[in-house]
């Protein structure tokens, strides 16, 4: 597909994606952050429900509409801005429906309808699609210039990105048509079976109350259907727009790592932008050799004391370089897996849980400025 | 009663806790005591064959050890394999689920993707059985999607209950929630890391889990770094003296040295915090200085879980 033009009034939109525990959250939010202080207007939507990123952004409260941080209390002559939000599932899914429904009554009828309820609400899978939905919402809002999403943390958090198709197809005219009208002979034929078989293996297999019921769920968003559509497209031109970028965050440990590998596949796999690497806690190997002659044989202590002093100050040096000879590889083999010419930008891992805005401010040094980050 | 003595363990936790570790050594316990063990992780994910050295992954049991079984759940399988247990001819599923009018609609139903992985878990701990006709497996231990999908995976049969409220997959997943649910047979093991944000993740996800608290056998404090030779007050009295020489090495290993104090401070205050906000016992893992764990690590971590397993 080729790139669409870049239109002016949409964001770029930066896409964080990783596995749980590397670090994405706090990422995002300090790329947000660096970007707004640079002077851009800058939107972070979190996935995160953890409060803390709120109180690190010095927000008291996030949530699914959009809440202003305060930079100028660290960068009082920043041009820029920044946007911090949580995703709220339900909400939005209530608001799309709003929005595409015929009418007030067909929004109500929907809204109601307890099957709706459960997918909008308790059911995995809608929170995966609206993310996307919201992101489309701030990338063409005009009211941003870039707006950085952190995904979902789980392997399967890229779904969100087949998520309206998912959602599309499931409405499409086969599977609507046949379970709006199972009777119909149109809709069986599109099964290419005999109708008998197959409502025998679903009566089987989900029950006829539940079939019916699906089917009255969808019945009532059938109207929604073209709506659907057209955002599932609309998104599909968000993600390949060229001036979108993943950026895969990661952390040195093994299981960050095999997922990172894993999301670098489907990426590439969907043809989708990559941007490079951003390794999370790394730490390195100490500049100077600690030589034991060097120490003093005697100290403020008992000798026994003053020997387990002695033995600590040695130890933390060695400890320090089996890890941060492990990290290397860990890096290592992670560029060595992206495409040649990939950056990698590390953060040394913090002597302290970043709790405020100043901390997260204090990790920017570590990232890429905006501009840098750009497909490859 | 052991913990090992349930039918099934879920382990959770938030991503990058290091469940498959934990679901490792737990299982490796759980065989050294005899029992027949099966290890199950979800959503596709293999980390313990690589674990333990062995080739081979997917959905079929692999063997890691003796009596230590494991195998991969996916989504898809699962479906597959209900569905054909359900209608008996595969033939018949081919002909349908694999239609391509119908996989959108079975990709696209919410909660089945979840509900059909822990149907396949009971399946595993109740319906298996040997030539015997005693449970194929003692116990199945659940490596648990990250938390916050964890906790919508472990809602899922409960979910499709309320949503089909008839049917039969209203009492396939009935039969689910019945042993998932049961704190006789069911428990839970919740793994969390010795910082700030995984503790309070860990603290969020306790409150959130409602009446299954109940369920909650163990805390695992995951990556806890070893004890200092010396004490902080020591460290505090020694350090003026250390830097009084003004060497560039000793400066730099003694700001190693800080920090590694000050991570200890945060481990005990972690421990302290989750101890109280779940009243559960918090057992240590040690962290490893190498990041790739094998065969030797999980045994070493199987000894360390031993006591509390126990006392659990």
């Amino acid at each position: 597909m080729s790139p669409r033009a870049l239109d002016p009034r949409h964001a770029r939109v930066v896409i964080c994606c990783g596995s749980g525990g590397v670090g994405k959250t706090t990422a995002s939010a300090a790329l947000a952050l660096k970007w707004a202080i640079a002077g851009q207007r800058v939107a972070v939507l979190t996935i995160d429900p953890a409060r803390r990123l709120a109180d690190s952004l010095s927000i008291g409260e996030i949530g699914n509409t959009p809440v202003r941080v305060p930079i100028e209390r660290i960068a009082p002559h920043a041009t820029g801005r920044l946007d911090a939000m949580m995703l709220d599932a339900k909400a939005t899914f209530d608001d799309l429906v709003r929005r595409l429904a015929v009418s007030d009554t067909s929004a109500t009828r929907i809204l109601e309808n307890r099957y709706y309820q459960f997918t909008s609400t308790r059911l995995g899978g809608s929170h995966e699609y609206m993310a996307m939905e919201r992101l489309y919402d701030l990338w063409h809002s005009g009211l941003y210039d870039v707006v950085v999403l952190d995904t979902p943390p789980t392997r399967h958090a890229l779904d969100f990105l087949r998520a309206p198709d998912r959602m599309a197809s499931l409405m499409d005219e086969g599977v609507l048509r046949w379970l709006v009208m199972p009777a119909s002979r149109s809709g069986w034929r599109a099964l290419e079976l005999g109708s008998e078989a197959v409502s025998r293996v679903l009566k089987r297999v989900m029950g006829r109350g539940t079939i019916s019921e699906i089917a009255e769920f969808f019945e009532v968003f059938r109207d929604l259907w073209e709506g659907f559509h057209g955002r599932s497209v609309q998104v599909q031109s968000l993600l390949r727009d060229r001036r979108t970028t993943f950026l895969l965050v990661s952390s040195p440990s093994p299981a960050a790592r095999g997922d990172a590998l894993f999301f670098l596949d489907k990426l590439h796999e969907q043809a989708l932008p990559f941007g490079g690497f951003l390794v999370n806690r790394t730490v390195g190997i100490p500049q100077q050799s600690l030589r034991p002659e060097e120490l003093p044989t005697q100290g403020p202590l008992p000798a026994d004391r003053w020997a387990a002093v002695l033995a600590t100050i040695q130890q933390a040096p060695l400890l320090r370089t089996r890890l941060a000879q492990d990290h290397a590889q860990a890096v290592a083999a992670l560029r060595s897996a992206g495409p040649a010419g990939a950056p990698c930008w590390c953060v040394p891992e913090q002597r302290q849980d970043l709790h405020d805005l100043p901390g997260l401010a204090a990790i920017g040094a570590f990232l890429p400025d905006e501009r840098s980050v750009r497909p490859l | 009663m052991s913990l090992l003595d349930h039918r099934i363990i879920v382990v959770t936790g938030k991503g990058g806790s290091g469940k498959s570790t934990v679901c490792a050594a737990l299982g490796l316990l759980a065989a050294r005591a005899g029992k027949r063990v099966l290890v199950a992780e979800t959503s596709g994910a293999d980390a313990l064959p690589t674990l333990f050295g062995v080739p081979g992954r997917g959905y079929q049991p692999v063997r890691l050890a003796e009596g230590l079984e494991t195998l991969s759940i996916t989504p898809l399988e699962a479906i597959e394999d209900y569905v054909v247990q359900q209608i008996k001819v595969r033939k018949l599923y081919e002909m349908v689920f694999r239609n391509r009018v119908m996989s959108p609609f079975v990709d696209g139903v919410p909660g089945l993707h979840d509900a059909v992985q822990l149907g396949k878990v009971w399946d595993c701990a109740v319906q298996q059985k040997d030539a015997q006709g005693r449970h194929r497996w003692d116990v199945v231990i659940v490596d648990a999607p990250a938390t916050g999908h964890g906790l919508t995976m472990l809602e899922a049969p409960r979910s499709m209950m309320e949503l089909t409220r008839v049917g039969p997959m209203y009492r396939g997943n009935e039969r689910v929630e019945e042993v998932l649910g049961d704190p006789r047979q069911t428990r839970m093991v919740v793994v969390a890391l010795p910082e700030e944000m995984p503790v309070a993740e860990t603290l969020d996800l306790h409150a959130r889990l409602g009446e299954r608290r109940r369920q909650l056998s163990l805390c695992v404090l995951n990556e806890v770094h070893p004890r200092a030779p010396t004490t902080a007050s020591d460290w505090a009295r020694a350090r003026p003296s250390l830097l009084a020489s003004g060497q560039p090495a000793v400066i730099e290993a003694a700001d190693l040295v800080d920090a590694w104090m000050e991570r200890l401070v945060r481990q005990d205050g972690s421990r302290q915090r989750l101890a109280e906000g779940m009243g559960l016992p918090v057992v240590d893992l040690p962290f490893f200085f190498q990041r790739k764990l094998g065969l030797a690590e999980v045994a070493l971590l199987a000894d360390h879980l031993a006591p509390a397993v126990e006392a659990a």
